[in-house]
């Protein structure tokens, strides 16, 4: 488990697309693992994350893979790639890998950053002319938003046109849709919360350069739900 | 509005879709003549019937093909292009151009 | 002081809470009711029967089915015009007025329009304002003032409306026992449902309606019902909810409030119901002249009177149920005119008839008349039948102020019809009938003409069986049915009456009364040749009012089949669209999602001062500075990149990745140029056209690995030129792998004669020196420490260095040069300088300097397109249209005339009065010191040293074609 530090460095090469918003939000910013993100939006963040809250992942790592041969490269990688396409599955050490096609896949890191993965498979990844794998810039290309709460499935309906109901959207299912009219990935992860609750949990990817109108429209839509922004310390405390 | 069930992510409003036209057979560019050429690129059959058609989900940017009805508007069956496509297509030169 | 309440009834009131008084105001008077009622039903009980004039003659309109089926009862709030006062209820305070009056309601000085009626016939407006030309659009204005429908309050303030989706197994329109049967049913085997209905209590037609003569039933099986449906958690309810339309594949919209449900529904069951119609004869207009329905809502919903003394007309049972409840509450029932000859005595007839009311049978009202102030019914005239629509010459006339007229229904076919579902009329029954529905689709109820409450419930459950087995070969929380057994209709007959209309010498036999209407008028419709209903309904404009046919559609095709002699199946009813009922633009327009796409400087170009303008959905900065100064920034920011250095976020550009061993020949497919045999560390320019040869893309590609190019595009075409990327190889094959990489990477173009010394301090793992890194040359290093991707470009025409970093870092490398080139008096500059810019240098935008026709030869690009490829998309009509004269061409042109106003993109190239060619780009070079442009120009023209004369604002302005770029054309500078 990663640490926070307390101080936030001044450069804004590590921070969030969202920091400005962020600071306009309350936020207490720290350091971890190198990059600015958000500690604490308030005091009450842990029962936040169990009615409603939506959460920034985007300085933790993440990586992608596409490509014809990428399915063996990953998995000689060590990676369990999951059954078929739109599922995501647990790997040991903790990261959660979703499977957007049969030639794609996304790799993410657990929210504790404990899991070497991502970032590992990104370094060990290179050009190689014999291997059809591709590596997708997805820390860059991608916000993440972690989203949860009880009420989530009525905030989500406000925003997306899929069905989430616990039946017909399993735990590890994803959804590459359109939310607030924006091309995002919705990856259903529940969460198991400092006190021992599992929650409903989606981790939400879209496009970076689009975040802080996502997190506008999220924002309005969880206002009627008394939804709200989290930091991390409370997830992963 | 209608569900079109896209083969790689499953039934989704049709909002979620791009039309990419008919599917048409694309002649040898450099041995067919002229006027089946520019029927190639100009002329659409619109069909009334079962028609082929090309069409992108553009949340995944992933294309494939439908099936439709156009009197009826019903959408017979969705596939993806691999299943017409599934050959490598090489173009070459006539000797002496 | 006034009495208030006084046709209250003692008792009764489904809907209101006699414990709370509410104040409102109609018409300028102050009127008290209880929470709950309606506007009309408060006034009813207040003696208040005039609502509304009507549209055309300003006659005197009061309620007539209070259930919003009719244009009487619309009036005005203070910021909503055309509210339904028999549906929108009354809240302390509010302030109502009549519509559709000159002076005021009670005296409308409009009044005596009526007697000009056989002046103004049906086509009336068109025909007589139709010449001389001009003459419509000179009186329309006040037509419509004079036939106006409320006024809108343009102080409004903006309000919170919002969507939300929704899901369910089986969604059931409409939550009278039809509905509530279905519900019930397929929740309790497993299914989710959602059950709408308009009204603000579950029941339908129990509410309000009596089944036996003690009139006991309908309350005791509506409590039933409910009470099954409370302790069902599988129901969900929807009150006050109107489902607007129906769209394809059972998405169904649902108004609750302020929001709309897009609600998609697995199953679908319409128990909508049917709408009473009126008896058509003289005067039926009048206030007092009610439905059935209308009676028993008031007395059973408000617990008001709607009269003293009543004569029903009646063609079924309905007369008799609502004359009991009539007679319960201590009205006069003086008189029923059964239509029927010899009509079954039905247990209600004879209850009727045992509390002593007369009944006359094979009787018709002929004729309602007027009280002495005109506004309100006196007495009807009842006439004997003698054949269809006519009667005898004489009758009996009963004073009364209410009529109770029951003569049959239509279903509520809107919803059904807009799915496909097809209307046909039943001869036997004198009945619209539904047929031809969609799949997952089906209708219960009296829509689907059962009529005894047996009947409908039984049909309930056949559609809900159908409905959950359907459901249960695919979710697995549903389980299958046994089909119950068909329950016959045990009502006796028909409701419907086949021919309730009664022609009169002096009219006034209202067929549509939104739009006042009369026999007459749709006779003569079919007269003038219209003899299609959809014909009759644009020339007479039937069924066209706020009502939409609901009370005139089934007279309507009744009296079009009659005058054409065709049958009434065969005349139909015109076609029904969505919405089914009035919906608030807020509905439309709440809660739109229009995504924003910012680049990480964002900030930075706010901080500086930035004027930020929308490409797509990107924020650029168009330039620094107040808008005041707009010309001089944007003259200073090309100066500065000129004789300094400049910055401009080129973040929006997009990249494409094509990696793979087929990547070369992918883009040789794709693009005009050869590519195949790029040298690793150059760029080339990459110039896209479609299979027609027109221009549709540009950008740089640059090779970094023997299979891998990385491709820019426009800001506003990358996102297409991806997903067609992706169309062709889905069906060439080649092993290549596409990947849209344009938010991974922010980018700027450091751009001026001071670039490289800029350049140079950030940046040590790349030998910037112009032998090292020539011109379209690209390196991979690290400028400022960041991974950076190099592109030496000359888009502005300097020196210049395009340096792409992962897109977290944009920034950072932003501030890391504007910070390196303060001493050399770096700037920011925006797109507006960079279009100057590019200008001077003769670099075209596509989209800007192209159009749907530009081929690569008319904008001087037959240099980016190769020769010696098989094939690339387009090469086909390229190659063919080259053999052809070119027609137009893209040429540089210069103002020379200080004094001359400056052309603007598309101002027309004109020769004498003929249009040659049209103007893309002009913008006052601060370079050249004069207005600079590109134009279309015929052949002829395209030589340097050619005049051509430009059409601006009206004035013509003499050009001079020159040779491009108009900027150092040895490109000594950006080779520097």
């Amino acid at each position: 488990m990663n640490e926070f530090e307390t101080t936030a460095p001044d450069s804004g090469l590590r921070r969030s697309q969202l920091y400005r918003t962020q600071q306009q939000g309350g936020a207490e910013f720290a350091s971890l693992n190198g990059a600015t993100v958000v500690k604490q939006f308030a005091a009450d963040d842990a029962q936040q994350l169990k009615s409603l809250a939506m959460v920034d992942l985007s300085m933790l790592p993440r990586s992608g893979f596409k490509g014809r041969q990428a399915p063996e490269w990953l998995t000689r990688q060590g990676v369990e790639i999951p059954a078929e396409p739109n599922r995501a599955t647990r790997q040991q050490d903790g990261s959660l890998v979703a499977s957007l096609s049969v030639q794609e896949h996304l790799i993410l890191s657990d929210l504790q950053i404990t899991a070497g993965k991502p970032q590992q498979l990104e370094n060990d990844w290179q050009m190689d002319a014999d291997t059809a794998c591709y590596a997708l810039p997805r820390s860059d290309s991608h916000a993440w938003l972690l989203l949860t709460g009880e009420h989530l499935r009525d905030m989500l309906a406000k925003v997306c046109g899929i069905d989430f109901a616990a039946e017909e959207f399993a735990n590890h299912q994803v959804a590459q849709t359109s939310v607030a009219r924006l091309n995002s990935i919705l990856i259903r992860d529940d969460v198991q919360l400092a006190d021992g609750s599992t929650v409903l949990a989606f981790h939400l990817l879209c496009d970076v350069s689009s975040v802080e109108f996502m997190w506008d429209c999220l924002q309005d839509a969880m206002d009627e739900f008394g939804g709200k922004p989290a930091g991390l310390a409370a997830l992963l405390a | 509005m209608k569900i079109l069930n896209c083969p790689l992510n499953g039934p989704r409003n049709i909002s979620e879709f791009i039309y990419g036209g008919e599917l048409h057979e694309m002649p040898d560019p450099n041995r067919c003549d002229s006027r089946e050429w520019v029927e190639h690129v100009y002329f659409h059959e619109n069909a009334a019937g079962i028609v082929r058609e090309w069409w992108c989900h553009s949340a995944t940017s992933y294309w494939f093909l439908a099936e439709r009805n156009t009197i009826t508007d019903e959408i017979i069956r969705t596939f993806p292009a691999s299943e017409v496509f599934n050959q490598r297509v090489e173009f070459t030169a006539v000797e002496g151009e | 002081m006034p009495v208030y309440n006084d046709n209250r009834l003692a008792n009764g009131g489904l809907l209101v809470d006699r414990s709370k008084t509410v104040n409102f105001s109609f018409d300028g008077r102050e009127f008290k009711g209880f929470a709950g009622d309606t506007i009309a039903s408060a006034l009813a009980a207040n003696g208040q029967w005039l609502i509304s004039r009507s549209f055309k003659y300003h006659r005197p309109r009061g309620a007539l089915t209070m259930a919003g089926q009719d244009a009487n009862t619309l009036v005005q709030l203070p910021s909503d015009p055309n509210v339904l006062a028999d549906r929108e209820t009354i809240r302390d305070g509010l302030n109502v007025s009549g519509q559709n009056f000159s002076g005021s309601l009670e005296k409308d000085s409009s009044r005596h329009l009526g007697m000009f009626s056989k002046f103004m016939p049906v086509g009336f407006y068109y025909k007589a304002f139709y010449k001389p030309a001009g003459a419509w659009e000179k009186w329309a204005p006040v037509i419509r003032k004079a036939a106006g429908l409320g006024v809108v309050d343009d102080t409004f303030e903006p309000e919170y409306y919002d969507k939300q989706y929704s899901f369910y197994d089986l969604v059931v329109v409409g939550a009278g026992p039809a509905g509530m049967t279905a519900a019930i049913q397929a929740a309790e085997q497993g299914a989710k449902v959602l059950l709408v209905d308009e009204n603000p209590i579950l029941g339908g037609s129990l509410a309000y309606s009596r089944l036996d003569a003690e009139g006991t039933q309908a309350e005791a099986l509506r409590q039933a019902m409910i009470a099954d449906i409370e302790s069902h958690a599988n129901i969900d309810v929807k009150l006050e909810a109107i489902c607007n339309g129906y769209f394809g594949d059972n998405w169904l919209p649902v108004i609750q409030g302020k929001r709309l449900y897009k609600v998609r529904a697995k199953e679908a069951i319409m128990c909508v119901g049917s709408l009473e119609q009126q008896a058509v004869f003289h005067n039926n207009d009048l206030p007092g002249v009610m439905m059935s329905s209308a009676i028993q809502r008031l007395i059973k919903l408000y617990g008001v009177k709607p009269g003293q003394k009543a004569v029903v007309v009646t063609g079924n049972d309905e007369g008799y149920a609502t004359a009991l409840d009539m007679l319960d509450a201590g009205i006069e029932v003086v008189a029923v005119a059964e239509l029927r000859d010899a009509a079954p005595e039905s247990e209600l007839m004879q209850a009727v008839s045992q509390r002593g009311v007369r009944i006359l049978s094979n009787h018709a009202v002929y004729a309602a008349n007027a009280s002495s102030d005109k506004k309100h019914l006196s007495a009807v005239e009842i006439r004997q039948q003698i054949s269809k629509g006519q009667c005898a010459d004489s009758g009996e006339t009963f004073a009364c102020d209410l009529l109770c007229m029951a003569v049959g229904y239509t279903p509520t076919y809107q919803l059904i019809c807009q799915a496909g579902g097809q209307l046909s009329y039943n001869d036997d029954t004198a009945m619209f009938t539904l047929s031809k529905l969609p799949k997952a689709f089906q209708i219960a109820g009296s829509v689907n003409a059962n009529w005894s409450v047996n009947a409908v419930c039984g049909d309930a459950r056949r559609a809900a069986a159908i409905a959950v087995n359907r459901l249960a070969e695919t979710v697995e929380r549903v389980s299958a049915m046994a089909e119950p057994a068909p329950v016959a209709d045990d009502s006796a007959n028909s409701p419907n009456y086949s021919w309730p209309i009664f022609p009169h010498p002096k009219g006034k036999e209202f067929v549509d009364f939104d739009e006042d209407l009369q026999i007459k008028d749709i006779v003569n419709a079919t007269r003038d040749g219209y003899e299609h209903v959809q014909l009759v309904k644009r020339y007479s404009t039937c069924g066209m009012g706020p009502s939409q046919g609901r009370h005139s559609a089934l007279a309507t095709a009744r009296i079009v089949a009659n005058a054409t002699g065709k049958s009434v199946a065969q005349t139909g009813v015109t076609t029904a669209r969505p919405p089914f009922a009035p919906e608030r633009l807020g509905h439309l327009a709440g809660r739109s999602f229009y995504p924003a796409r910012y680049t990480n400087m964002h900030h930075r170009h706010l901080e500086a001062g930035a004027q930020m303008l929308q490409a797509g959905a990107w924020f650029r900065p168009a330039y620094y500075g107040p808008t005041n100064q707009r010309d001089n920034c944007i003259a200073a920011e090309v100066n500065n990149v000129r004789n300094n250095v400049g910055l401009v976020d080129v973040s929006t550009l997009g990249g494409i990745e094509v990696r793979g061993p087929d990547a070369g020949e992918f883009l040789n497919r794709v693009y005009t140029f050869g590519f195949a045999k790029q040298p690793l560390g150059r760029a080339r320019y990459a110039l896209m056209t479609n299979e027609a040869g027109v221009v549709i893309d540009d950008g740089v590609s640059c090779r970094f690995h023997d299979q891998l190019f990385y491709v820019t595009a426009t800001t506003g075409g990358v996102d297409r030129v991806y997903q067609n990327m992706l169309k062709w190889n889905a069906q060439w094959c080649l092993d290549v792998d596409i990947a849209n990489v344009t938010s991974a990477w922010c980018g700027v173009n450091i751009a001026g004669p001071k670039a490289r010394e800029v350049l140079s301090k950030l940046c040590e793992d790349i030998d910037l020196s112009s032998e090292a890194f020539p011109y379209m040359g690209v390196r991979e290093g690290h400028v400022a420490g960041v991974q950076a991707r190099v592109i030496r470009v000359g888009f502005v025409g300097e020196l210049g260095y395009e340096v792409h970093v992962p897109q977290h870092a944009g920034e950072a490398l932003w501030d890391a040069l504007m910070a390196a080139g303060e001493a050399h008096g770096i700037k920011p500059f925006g797109i507006e300088a960079q279009r100057v810019l590019r200008l001077e240098k003769g670099h075209i935008i596509i989209g800007q300097d192209t159009d749907a026709m530009s081929t690569p030869e008319e904008v001087q690009m037959g240099w980016a397109v190769s020769n010696k490829k098989p094939f690339f998309v387009g090469q086909r009509i390229i190659r063919e249209l080259n053999k052809e004269p070119q027609y137009r061409s893209l040429v540089g042109f210069v103002v020379d005339d200080p004094k001359a106003p400056q052309p603007e993109e598309s101002h027309l190239v004109i020769d004498g009065d003929k249009m040659t060619g049209r103007v893309t780009s002009c913008n006052y070079s601060p370079t050249l010191g004069k207005p600079v442009g590109m134009a279309y120009v015929p052949p002829g023209k395209t030589e340097p040293g050619s005049d051509i004369v430009i059409k601006v604002d009206g004035a013509p302005v003499a050009a001079k074609v020159v040779a491009l770029p108009f900027y150092d054309p040895d490109t000594a500078r950006q080779n520097l």
